[in-house]
């Protein structure tokens, strides 16, 4: 089963994160939601799979780019 | 003569060997050479060409060209054919010149005959611009060679085949460069002398130089594919527009993008009839922008459902994200959508997606193309980083191109339209059509930002600043409601979000009489910022 690493497109703190390790998230699926320029941005598990880590907690900053989960397909 | 004279008088000898040197052409570096570049995964260039070119619509030049080799009577030995091949072809049934290095000679490394082939300063160029027709380059070459001085005899000034030419074709017919294996150097820098670019994942790398002379001059250790791979010169870059997954992808994206270009800057891009209805009207678009204004929405997504069905072909999708740039059709004519992304930074315009607005307004204002912004932008990118790395400078000069441009724009708000970016999308030349969308704001800055800057004193005044804060916002945000603007006519008309595509498709029809009376050149004056 592929690795696949889920980075953030924009530079901002994480709002709310919305999965929780083990789930099984369907295509489009958002894992947490991000705060940049006042704007609520979700991450979002584009092809679906099984998140397996969470890579940042609520409140903490993010950087573009930065990886913020791992899932597996 | 090379050939024996034949007994019956006619030139069959030298048919014969015509057929020869014709086969030696076709053969390109040798089976080995050949079989050593199908093993990385990449097709000859004769192949290429097939590939890209409608079927039996190859018209080569110059095929007999390269080095030949005779024994001492002068008899043929061979021939090493010249690592460059070119010609005219046929894609979706309109002509095009067409050419690329062939690797398996020399590394398609420059080569020196009388007349240059391909690459700057070629033939291929010449026919482009003699015939007006579109500029297909298929590169996949390193450029100059220091072995050159040996064969000359002495080394070669920079730009003795210079980019005049190209530079001349940027303004005149479409230009299109595939970067389909290693291009270092003079190849690099045609490939950017563009007016889009493709690259192949993982097969196909562009740099100013490559590993061997980083490392000498940096004593910098990388890879080929750190160094120029897609995800430098695509995604971070910008260098190169867009990335296929493989060969075959990449001619189809060529065919797709040239299925948009017009001949050349004399004509109008085709209108192809896909039997879309002006009128249709989606549902969707009722609700697709959240009332919550904190929460993004699918920008893309409003492209597909106003544009003729299956028509758009996004630019630089991975770079400069926080805007999306289309190739689409609207009731058959070819548009330039020009559209924010709420999903990365709010659609605020940053360095890259300020260069890829310029790039984009220069290139559908060359070929004709109106251009059609969906607005939702808070404007230039805020904060120290967005400031070190030139926002205002690059913001500016999108919005310098964009006043230079002549084609008519049509300005659609969806959401937000604040600033010197949100002026940056209308059409002050010309008839600057503003619709919008029951969600939209605008003004010179967002109220929530502008608001403790402009009543500062009266809200530290106050014995609730916060509360006090709000309620200025909340007054504000009443009379900012767009019906107002309307009301005073700074807005031409507030419209359902379903009427979008029926609304765009009746002004871009009556445009039509205006584009085709703007044919020709554009000329540039003055300094960009």
């Amino acid at each position: 089963m592929a690795s696949i690493k889920i980075k953030t497109e924009v530079t901002g703190s994480v709002w709310k994160i919305e999965a929780r390790a083990g789930q099984r998230l369907a295509p489009g699926a958002t894992i947490m939601i991000l705060e940049s320029m006042k704007m609520e941005i979700p991450v979002i598990a584009e092809d679906g799979g099984t998140l397996v880590e969470l890579h940042v907690a609520e409140g903490e900053s993010v950087n573009e780019g930065q990886v913020v989960a791992t899932l597996t397909g | 003569m090379s050939a024996k004279p034949s007994d019956d008088g006619s030139w069959q000898p030298e048919v014969d060997e015509l057929a020869l040197r014709r086969a030696q052409a076709d053969a390109l570096g040798g089976p080995s050479a050949v079989a050593r570049h199908h093993e990385q995964g990449r097709l000859t260039i004769r192949e290429r060409i097939a590939a890209m070119a409608d079927a039996g619509s190859f018209q080569e030049v110059g095929r007999l060209t390269g080095q030949g080799r005779y024994d001492a009577e002068g008899k043929l030995l061979g021939v090493t054919p010249a690592p460059y091949v070119m010609g005219l072809a046929k894609i979706d049934g309109r002509p095009v010149a067409i050419g690329g290095e062939d690797f398996t000679v020399r590394g398609g490394t420059s080569w020196s005959g009388d007349r240059k082939k391909g690459g700057q300063g070629g033939f291929v160029e010449d026919m482009a611009h003699h015939y007006r027709i579109p500029l297909v380059n298929l590169i996949d070459g390193s450029g100059g060679s220091v072995t050159s001085i040996n064969r000359r005899g002495h080394s070669v000034f920079p730009g003795v085949h210079g980019f005049e030419r190209s530079v001349q074709l940027m303004g005149e017919v479409p230009v299109v460069c595939a970067v389909l294996g290693t291009a270092a150097g003079g190849p690099a820098g045609r490939a950017i002398l563009s007016h889009w670019s493709v690259m192949v994942k993982d097969t196909s790398h562009v740099f100013a130089a490559g590993p061997p002379v980083v490392e000498r001059s940096l004593r910098q250790k990388i890879t080929k594919e750190e160094l120029g791979g897609s995800g430098v010169a695509v995604e971070l870059a910008g260098t190169i527009d867009n990335a296929a997954a493989s060969e075959a992808q990449c001619f189809e994206m060529v065919r797709r993008y040239l299925s948009y270009m017009p001949q050349n800057v004399w004509h109008l891009p085709p209108v192809v009839d896909v039997g879309d209805p002006a009128e249709r009207a989606e549902q969707a678009l009722l609700s697709i922008v959240p009332r919550n204004r904190r929460k993004a929405y699918d920008m893309r997504r409003v492209i597909q459902l106003v544009v003729d069905r299956g028509s758009a072909f996004e630019l630089q999708p991975s770079y400069g994200k926080a805007l999306i740039t289309c190739l689409a059709r609207m009731n058959g004519k070819v548009v330039g959508f020009v559209a924010n992304n709420p999903m990365v930074y709010g659609g605020a315009m940053d360095g890259p997606a300020a260069r890829k607005q310029a790039h984009f307004v220069e290139l559908c204002d060359c070929f004709h193309i109106p251009l059609a912004f969906l607005v939702d932008v808070p404007g230039f990118m805020v904060g120290r980083d967005a400031e070190a790395a030139g926002t205002l400078r690059e913001g500016m000069r999108s919005v310098f191109v964009g006043l230079q441009a002549s084609v008519p724009m049509f300005t659609v708000v969806i959401r937000k339209c604040y600033g010197m970016a949100g002026m940056g999308a209308t059409d002050k030349n010309g008839l600057e059509l503003k619709l919008a969308w029951p969600s939209a704001e605008w003004g010179s800055l967002p109220i929530e930002g502008g608001v403790a800057a402009a009543f500062r004193r009266e809200i530290q005044a106050s014995p609730d600043p916060a509360a006090r804060e709000a309620q200025i916002e909340k007054e504000l945000r009443a009379m900012a409601s767009p019906f107002r603007t309307a009301e005073a006519f700074g807005v031409e008309e507030i419209i359902d979000p379903r009427e979008t595509r029926a609304y765009l498709c009746r002004f871009i029809d009556a445009a039509q009489e205006r584009l085709a009376t703007s044919v020709g050149p554009k000329p540039k004056y003055g300094v960009r910022p």
